[in-house]
């Protein structure tokens, strides 16, 4: 028998938008029944490169190759002819309909007689497909009933229902799956990913190495549009990744232990027996100027609350929060403004930045009435420009201009903004929920210059982490959370950090 | 807003760019420009000075009320009472005229206009009622009222000194209330982009989580963006009540429809945070020139009513920047 064609095959597939180049001659293959992990920064044709796979962009030079035919696919409802699906971050499932029909949506015709639907025909089939895959949901459940994680396994299903709704195998993209997942979900995802082997041909697009070693069998990396390294995953190591995906090597201290200051100033934020029902318990604690904090909690220890307290969006029922040994009037962020509190909120495009506003109205909004003309309500278009640039160059954020819609940036050069609107605004307090989050490796070093930069000139940061390896190598100083309780202060010293598991062991 | 900073070094200069650059969406123009050459066509009175002058008086009022509308849709809400405030401010001044002088008149016109606008917002607020709700509720409340108080009739007034004032020429050749209603557009996009209550709107608008984390007083700026919105249909209630001669208990009710579809075909997004009050002018122009090119034309009024919706709808699919919209509703 010939060695079977691969079920997916890029020929130097090259993508440009007008004068970008954003995909430059990728070769690519994806053996049948093979798990491929892509992985790249944020910006490296990665986003590109799916949307030429299923259809949703068309090459503009180069060639896709189909079970070793060659293709072109004008739409996703083509691709999804040719078997391939995409499973996407942002879900793709309609909340208020029942599983079985999220899965068919779009396929109701050949359930369907003179416009009628054999729903009975739909829940078997959809209940055969779940099945068939060892997803234990029921097909008559309502989708937004169910919890990310279950969501994100009845959108895999879906991908499989095409591939038995048309005589192909299905070729299945998913596109960060793991990124909302919790450590317990991500688990189930990737049993299944193993299970379904042989019945599907897979490309895990992630920014986890984690992932790519726990469920891949060869790993392309992507760098700027370019193919930068493949490995079977066996040959793969983190640092050889590491730097095919940065394009140099691991840094010795990931988290700039050398840039830490040991000598700090004097108290700054001082929390002292600060009580919210049912969220904190009297919770003491003080942080000093250069300090960084870490915060470390399971989901609902308390460590959010917090955060949300020191900013004034939370109001304690006891206690006292105190800036430079002045008492701060609780629960009222303009109170907690006036201290020079700034935060970096979790949920970046809810809470951080206004998407369809420019980087320069972003990025001034904090600080609006200092660019005001004296003594006239009018602000000052020159300087808030002006403003605007020097942050954009300082905190080397990419972007086309000031003017550059935000929603344009990518998440590092958005977060960047988050940053600099406090930073622009001047800070002595600094709340940080997850800074990390979504950011790529690059992306994340530079934030953890930045906040090694910040200390140095004596901000006072507070870092609440899901990241136990971030919180621990950034922070002068571990705090644990436990049923809203502070369970344990560990001291972090560059030289003397401490384990994971001395941390996670104060948590649970 | 992104596209409001002019850039301080300008390569090469196109038209588009420079549109795009000030706020100003190009395709409403272009939409007016063909309304213009098709009725001057058909009538060449149509495309006479005289006739544009007739075209600004009006649209005045229905200017000042979709701006009005704009402030609170900015914000990413929306006030349904506007055309009921133009219908009670109108009939208060004509009330207040006679005995209290024009001057008195004004002022309560435009503070009953006000004062609607702080209890729909204190209502938005504090009962967290949907600005849809509180201000159809507010509609039924002020046509009501208005009612009450005049029976039903118009009520007429002797002293002419505000149709006088409104009337004239400061400006030789153009009515004060076409001046009125620029000025107050004028000022309103310098409020918009150059002040810290605009930006604040914008920022509501577009993210209000955003904007509360920021420090922006939230609650405190809508009930802003209310009371401006009630001062300017109150205004217009004003103006209305002297150009007529008489406060009368319809006055308002075309306006709410009307200057909705202005503020929409303008490029003011109904879920807030893009667009704005220059905007608004264009899409004022397009159904002034669309309604008084009918009349010229002597196209009867109800063909008239059946062209202006599908022109709105065929307007507003064409000039709206998708790009921007994150949700077509």
């Amino acid at each position: 028998m010939t060695s079977p064609a691969p079920a997916l095959e890029l020929r130097a597939v090259t993508k440009r938008y007008g004068a970008v180049t954003a995909l430059d001659g990728i070769d690519l293959v994806l053996p049948r029944h093979g798990v491929l992990g892509l992985v790249g920064e944020n910006g490296a044709g990665k986003s590109t490169l799916i949307s030429v796979i299923n259809g949703t962009a068309r090459p503009t030079e180069g060639q896709l190759l189909v079970n070793g035919r060659v293709v072109s696919l004008g739409s996703p409802a083509e691709a999804a002819h040719a078997g391939i699906a995409t499973v996407f971050q942002e879900q793709g499932l309609v909340a208020n309909l029942r599983v079985y029909e999220n899965m068919l949506l779009g396929r109701e015709r050949q359930f369907s007689w003179a416009g009628i639907l054999g729903a009975t025909a739909m829940r078997q089939f959809a209940r055969e497909v779940l099945d068939e895959l060892g997803i234990a949901i029921d097909p008559l459940a309502v989708t937004g009933n169910l919890n990310f994680g279950e969501r994100q396994l009845v959108e895999i299903a879906k991908a499989f229902a095409l591939g038995h709704l048309y005589p192909v195998e299905p070729i299945v993209l998913l596109d960060e799956p793991t990124s909302a997942l919790s450590d317990r979900e991500t688990e189930i995802l990737f049993d299944s990913i193993r299970r379904w082997r042989g019945k599907a041909s897979i490309i895990l697009v992630s920014h986890r190495l984690a992932d790519v070693f726990a469920v891949c069998d060869a790993v392309t990396t992507l760098k700027d549009g370019r193919v930068s390294g493949h490995w079977p995953i066996g040959d793969a190591t983190p640092d050889l990744l590491h730097e095919a995906i940065v394009g140099r090597p691991r840094s010795a201290g990931y988290y700039k232990e050398h840039d830490q200051r040991e000598t700090l100033g004097d108290v700054v934020l001082e929390l002292a027996d600060v009580d919210v029902p049912g969220q904190l318990r009297s919770v003491s604690l003080s942080v000093r100027a250069g300090e960084i904090v870490g915060v470390a909690g399971v989901l609902g220890s308390g460590k959010t609350a917090l955060g949300h307290v020191i900013t004034g969006a939370l109001r304690p029922s006891g206690g006292e929060i105190r800036v430079h040994g002045r008492r701060l009037r609780p629960g009222s962020r303009a109170a907690a403004l006036a201290a020079d509190i700034g935060s970096v909120p979790a949920e970046r495009n809810l809470a951080g930045v206004i998407g369809m506003h420019s980087v320069q109205s972003n990025l001034v909004l904090p600080s609006i009435r200092s660019f005001r003309a004296p003594r006239l309500p009018i602000l000052s278009g020159r300087r808030q420009a002006a403003t605007t640039d020097r942050w954009i160059e300082r905190l080397r954020v990419k972007t086309a201009g000031r003017s550059q819609q935000i929603r344009n940036l990518s998440g590092g050069n958005a977060q960047k903004v988050v940053f600099a609107k406090w930073l622009a605004r001047g800070v002595r307090v600094f709340v940080l929920d997850d800074p990390g989050r979504g950011l790529d490796v690059g992306a994340k070093e530079e934030i953890y210059t930045l906040l090694r930069s910040l200390a140095k000139e004596g901000v006072a940061i507070v870092l609440i982490s899901d990241n136990l390896p971030e919180i621990i190598g950034l922070s002068n100083r571990v705090v644990t959370f436990r049923a809203g309780a502070i369970s344990a202060e560990i001291p972090a010293h560059a030289h003397d950090k401490p384990s994971e598991t001395s941390v996670v062991t104060n948590m649970v | 807003m992104s596209q409001t900073v002019p850039h301080t070094a300008s390569g090469t200069m196109n038209l588009r760019s420079f549109f795009a650059r000030h706020g100003v969406s190009l395709y409403p123009l272009l939409v007016i420009l063909a309304l213009i050459a098709f009725f001057g066509v058909q009538n060449p009175y149509f495309a006479t000075f005289d006739n544009a002058v007739n075209i600004g008086r009006q649209s005045s009022v229905l200017l000042l009320v979709s701006l009005a509308g704009t402030m609170v849709i900015m914000i990413g809400s929306i006030d349904l009472s506007v055309g009921s405030i133009v219908t009670l401010a109108g009939i208060v001044t004509a009330l207040a005229i006679d005995p209290f002088g024009p001057g008195v008149a004004i002022a309560a016109g435009v503070g009953v206009g006000v004062a609607v606008g702080l209890v729909n917002g204190l209502t938005l607020i504090a009962l967290k009622v949907p600005s849809f709700l509180v201000t159809l509720g507010m509609l039924s409340v002020l046509s009501g009222i208005a009612n009450m108080i005049c029976g039903g009739s118009s009520i007429m007034f002797i002293d002419q000194s505000l149709t006088e004032l409104v009337n004239s020429e400061f400006v030789p050749g153009i009515p004060n209330i076409i001046l009125i209603a620029l000025v107050t557009a004028a000022v309103l996009t310098f409020i918009a982009f150059k002040t810290v209550l605009g930006r604040y709107l914008y920022a509501i608008g577009g993210g209000e989580v955003v904007a509360a984390n920021t420090g922006v007083p939230v609650n405190r700026y809508k009930v802003y963006a209310f009371m401006l919105s009630g001062g300017l249909c109150g205004l217009a209630g004003v103006l209305l009540t002297a150009q007529v001669g008489a406060g009368t208990p319809a006055a308002g009710a075309n306006m709410l429809l009307d200057s909705i579809a202005a503020i929409v075909m303008g490029g003011t997004a109904l879920s807030g945070g893009i667009g704005g009050p220059q905007r608004t002018i264009l899409g004022v122009l397009v159904i002034a020139i669309l309604s008084n090119g009918m009349d010229v034309t002597e196209v009867s009024s109800f063909t008239q009513e059946v062209v202006k919706g599908l022109v709105i709808i065929l307007a507003v699919a064409s000039t709206i920047d998708r790009k921007k919209y994150l949700f077509i509703k």
